[in-house]
């Protein structure tokens, strides 16, 4: 991908992702992140939870994933910010959606900004995250 | 009865450090692309990564942001061994409201992080449905040994009081 070929409105590919139990384990345990939020199934009773939520720090490993597949290796994610709305599930599939907002020349490389939405799918569809940006650098 | 009291105040510019008593290492690198399901190989194959402008393998960009690795904290009741800043307000709920992250450099099996947290803004909100929040802003900077800033987090946290005020 070069600049070059870049406009404000194309759309990367979207990026989707069925959250198992067994990647939520995964992932808590290479974040070293063991709240019982993230499984027992006991102690989500007790605070009303229906099954297993999602850490939410995981969107932002899947926001940079679609931005950097899609421009390529060369390309650097400068900054990347985003907002939480709604819970997710152990089992939901999620969306990532994307467009590019900006394309601007700089002493560091052609900045790219894309807006990213994260959306769970199916019969409960609802954003799960926000107002997200990633700026990435071409070189 | 508010929610920012002079206690909550005094809490900006708190600061706490946590150094990783190793290197990151590949294998956390590996485990953590698998987990959340990245095949991207700039971050298991030295060469593709070379050839690509970096010296080897790197983390894949929300690593360090994510981890608790560095902390070395025993787990709580709830099992979290992450950090915190200890704070359990009576009467709300704690939600995460967002993150910022600004990479400057990339991350490397090798580096040893240390992770400077500190409380830069606290405020009071009433949202839509008026309730009380506590909106608590800090901030993560991430270096390694050789004193390189690595990634800059900035993390909103709120406590929203359970009940409405009006």
């Amino acid at each position: 991908m070069t600049s070059a070929a870049l406009a404000v409105g194309d759309r990367p590919p979207n990026l989707e992702k069925t959250i198992e139990l067994p990647d939520m384990v995964a992932y808590a345990g290479a974040t070293w992140d063991w709240h019982r939020l993230h499984y027992d199934t006991d102690y989500l009773a007790t605070k009303g939870l229906p099954a297993p939520l999602v850490d939410g720090q995981v969107f932002g490993a899947y926001l940079a994933e679609q931005v950097q597949d899609w421009l390529g290796p060369r390309a650097r994610l400068r900054r990347l910010s985003f907002r939480f709305a709604q819970m997710v599930f152990a089992g939901e599939t999620v969306r990532v959606t994307g467009a590019v907002t900006a394309v601007e020349d700089t002493p560091d490389g052609t900045v790219v900004t894309v807006e990213q939405t994260i959306t769970v799918v199916g019969e409960k569809e609802r954003v799960a995250v926000k107002g997200a940006t990633a700026e990435v650098v071409l070189q | 009865m508010s929610l920012l009291t002079p206690e909550i105040e005094a809490m900006v510019g708190r600061e706490v450090n946590y150094t990783a008593p190793e290197e990151l290492g590949r294998a956390a690198i590996r485990y953590y692309a698998q987990a959340v399901g990245d095949d991207n190989p700039l971050y298991t194959d030295d060469e593709y990564a070379r050839a690509n402008g970096y010296d080897g393998v790197i983390a894949p960009p929300t690593l360090i942001c994510e981890t608790n690795q560095y902390a070395g904290l025993e787990r709580d009741t709830e099992g979290y061994a992450g950090h915190g800043w200890g704070l359990d307000i009576p009467g709300t709920r704690q939600v995460r409201g967002g993150n910022s992250y600004t990479f400057h450099r990339p991350v490397r099996p090798s580096d040893v992080i240390t992770a400077t947290w500190t409380i830069t803004d606290v405020r009071e909100r009433v949202n839509s449905a008026g309730h009380e929040m506590l909106v608590i802003n800090s901030r993560a900077n991430y270096r390694n040994q050789d004193g390189e800033l690595l990634v800059t987090n900035e993390e909103t946290l709120i406590f929203v009081a359970l009940e409405a005020t009006a």
